[in-house]
């Protein structure tokens, strides 16, 4: 209908209506950006992996994983209509990341990327499930469809010092800050929203954040 | 004792209030982890809360002391994982508990495991490690902790006394074959649950193989009490052997040899004139197979086991079991173990041959449920037969809470 229209204006017509529509397109895709910093717990103790009664021990230690948060938009978001994919794979007998965000009606795969058997399991109410042993070339990857806002704790029942977590949001808009706290949630539309910082189960810190079309707000927390 | 069952119950009390005892439980976790150096010494501090009933006939079975058809036995064991650098690790095991074997005695605490390994190099190819360990003989001393054991009772290899007496030679074959006229406590089994006795081992894997030696100071019949060095020193030491192969993370196949003298010092002056303790060993040949995939596991031991009996000769049994896991859901398991044991036949002193034990099999059958990562309760059925026994069938019934922390 918009082509008919066009074809049927003369040019000055049909570059006055381009310029127009341009200019709408533009503002409507001005999005916000929201940045700044969380402070950051203390980083907890490193692993003490259990190899009592392994016969064959590789020597290394577990690097410790130091702390992170997830900095997420609060709000009404529509669901994504498929389902996005992210990974959380075993590594070097870790979780890789340890801490992954993801939007509720993700499916996460848990590739085995170690030479050893994991079976990884959660008891956690929001996702409970336990993959069974499987190996490095298990195909297809086992996976697990996150559909519950929560948190998952992950664990491995061969390796008892692995933990891992997943972060289950109702919203699109989440970043993880880097090591030093620090954040850029991108592509954010205009409005009014909590911002918030999941550091660990038993602390979220939030903030009420105005978002202006095209503008960066700047937000520490706390 | 009476606090061990208060403290017992308060935490059975607290796993009510899942979610919030996991959460607990996670952070006592981190509270008992520390670590100094800039993580180049991390030291972990964990534990087992186990609160066991047996209900049996009598005799009690295995290795259950008890005159009554009811035993109660809690127990608590701390473990102390050290890791110093990247090429050194410790760790101990001590526990309180009314023996090392579930028993109607007192309490009593213990340091049942202690042991420094060096790793030299990264990639596994050589372990060397002293103290006071678990045996590198077989496959089940990886799961024979509560939380890893799928079943409540040792497989029946490890728990079957046999007419092997280790304080006193047989006087004569005709006594030996009389079978068990002693407290079951005398005699012992073809090999003592885990054998924490006291050496050194090596180990390592050179691509799908891996190897373990140790050289301990006790055969693996002998008892908890001969495990300590300061107990029986390394006069008569008994020297074990594992070769495993890994076609793939699915399998585990391994052969083990153990060879050593069983008796303890103080068999000596009963012993043929002539001949010491280091004369009679005790020589195991053992095969296992190890299977896993997704949620079932399966496991298999063989052991060929001869005696040298003073004045009767080789008495030679066959012990072995075949044991499967299978978790139905996330928390919820069962088990299945089909255990045999047969005797061979020797010089009865009067010109025939007899059987120097009764031949037994077993079929434990049990459940499981993980209310938690920490916590988990086991259900167990055992049915035995063992010939030549006043009642035919033997049955027992168990149960386990075990708290992980």
């Amino acid at each position: 209908m918009t082509l008919s229209l066009v074809t049927s204006m003369n040019f000055p017509q049909c570059l006055f209506l381009v310029s127009t529509f341009a200019l709408l397109a533009g503002v409507a895709c001005a999005q916000s950006v929201i940045e700044g910093r969380v402070e950051l717990p203390k980083a907890r103790s490193a692993p003490v992996m259990n190899k009592r009664y392994e016969i064959v021990t590789k020597g290394g230690v577990i690097a410790p994983s130091p702390p992170i948060a997830v900095v997420y938009l609060e709000g009404s978001f529509l669901k994504p209509t498929t389902p996005p994919i992210a990974q959380m794979a075993q590594k070097d007998l870790m979780f890789v990341p340890p801490l992954l965000p993801v939007q509720a009606g993700t499916k996460v795969e848990f590739p085995n990327l170690d030479n050893t058997y994991h079976n990884i399991f959660s008891y956690s109410p929001t996702k409970r499930f336990d993959l069974g042993r499987y190996r490095s070339d298990e195909k297809p990857v086992p996976s697990q469809m996150f559909d519950m806002p929560g948190m998952v704790t992950l664990r491995c029942d061969i390796h008892e010092h692995m933990r891992g977590l997943i972060l289950v949001l109702e919203t699109p808009h989440f970043v993880t800050t880097d090591t030093d706290g620090r954040f850029r949630l991108s592509d954010l539309p205009s409005g009014h929203y909590k911002l918030k910082a999941w550091l660990s189960s038993k602390t979220t810190l939030e903030i009420p954040v105005e978002l202006k079309s095209g503008s960066t707000l700047h937000v520490n927390l706390p | 004792m009476k606090v061990l069952q208060v403290l017992g119950f308060s935490l059975v009390a607290l796993t009510a209030g899942r979610l919030g005892a996991e959460d607990f439980l996670d952070q006592v976790d981190e509270a008992l982890t520390v670590t100094g150096f800039n993580n180049n010494i991390r030291a972990r501090l964990s534990g087992l809360m186990d609160l066991e009933g047996y209900y049996f006939q009598q005799p009690a079975p295995g290795l259950i002391y008890a005159s009554d058809n009811a035993l109660f036995n809690p127990r608590l064991t701390f473990f102390l994982d050290v890791q110093l650098g990247s090429h050194v690790y410790a760790f101990a095991q001590s526990r309180v508990d009314r023996g090392f074997d579930p028993s109607d005695g007192g309490a009593e605490a213990r340091l049942d495991e202690y042991a420094l390994r060096v790793t030299p190099w990264d990639d596994g190819r050589f372990n060397v490690q002293a103290g006071k360990f678990a045996t590198v003989v077989g496959n089940w001393v990886e799961r024979h902790q509560t939380w890893e054991n799928p079943l409540i009772t040792a497989p029946l290899p490890y728990e079957n006394v046999t007419a092997i007496y280790d304080s006193r030679a047989p006087s004569s074959a005709k006594r030996f074959t009389r079978g068990l006229v002693f407290a079951k406590y005398a005699y012992n089994p073809v090999i003592w649950g885990p054998s924490y006795a006291t050496g050194v081992s090596t180990s390592g894997r050179l691509g799908q193989f891996d190897y373990a030696a140790e050289v301990k100071n006790a055969a693996l019949s002998s008892r908890p009490e001969t495990w300590d060095a300061t107990e029986v020193g390394f006069d008569y030491p008994t020297a074990s052997g594992r070769l495993g192969f890994r076609p793939n993370q699915m399998w585990n196949l391994g052969v083990s040899v153990s060879n050593g003298p069983y008796f303890r010092a103080e068999a000596k002056p009963t012993l043929p004139p002539g001949h010491g303790i280091g004369d009679y060993h005790e020589l195991v040949l053992g095969q296992d197979i190890g299977f896993a995939w997704h949620h079932l596991q399966i496991w298999a031991e063989f052991y060929e086991v001869r005696f040298d009996v003073p004045r009767v000769g080789n008495a030679d049994t066959f012990a072995y079991y075949l044991e499967a896991k299978y978790k139905f859901t996330p928390q919820f398991f069962g088990a299945l173990r089909w255990n045999q044991q047969l005797f061979a036949t020797v010089p009865d002193g009067a010109g025939g041959y007899a059987q120097w034990g009764q031949d037994i099999w077993r079929s434990d059958v049990a459940v499981g449920y993980r209310f938690t990562a920490h916590t988990q309760i086991k259900l167990q059925y055992s049915l035995q037969h063992q010939d030549s026994v006043s009642s035919d069938f033997g049955h027992l019934v168990a149960a386990q809470f075990t708290l992980r922390f």
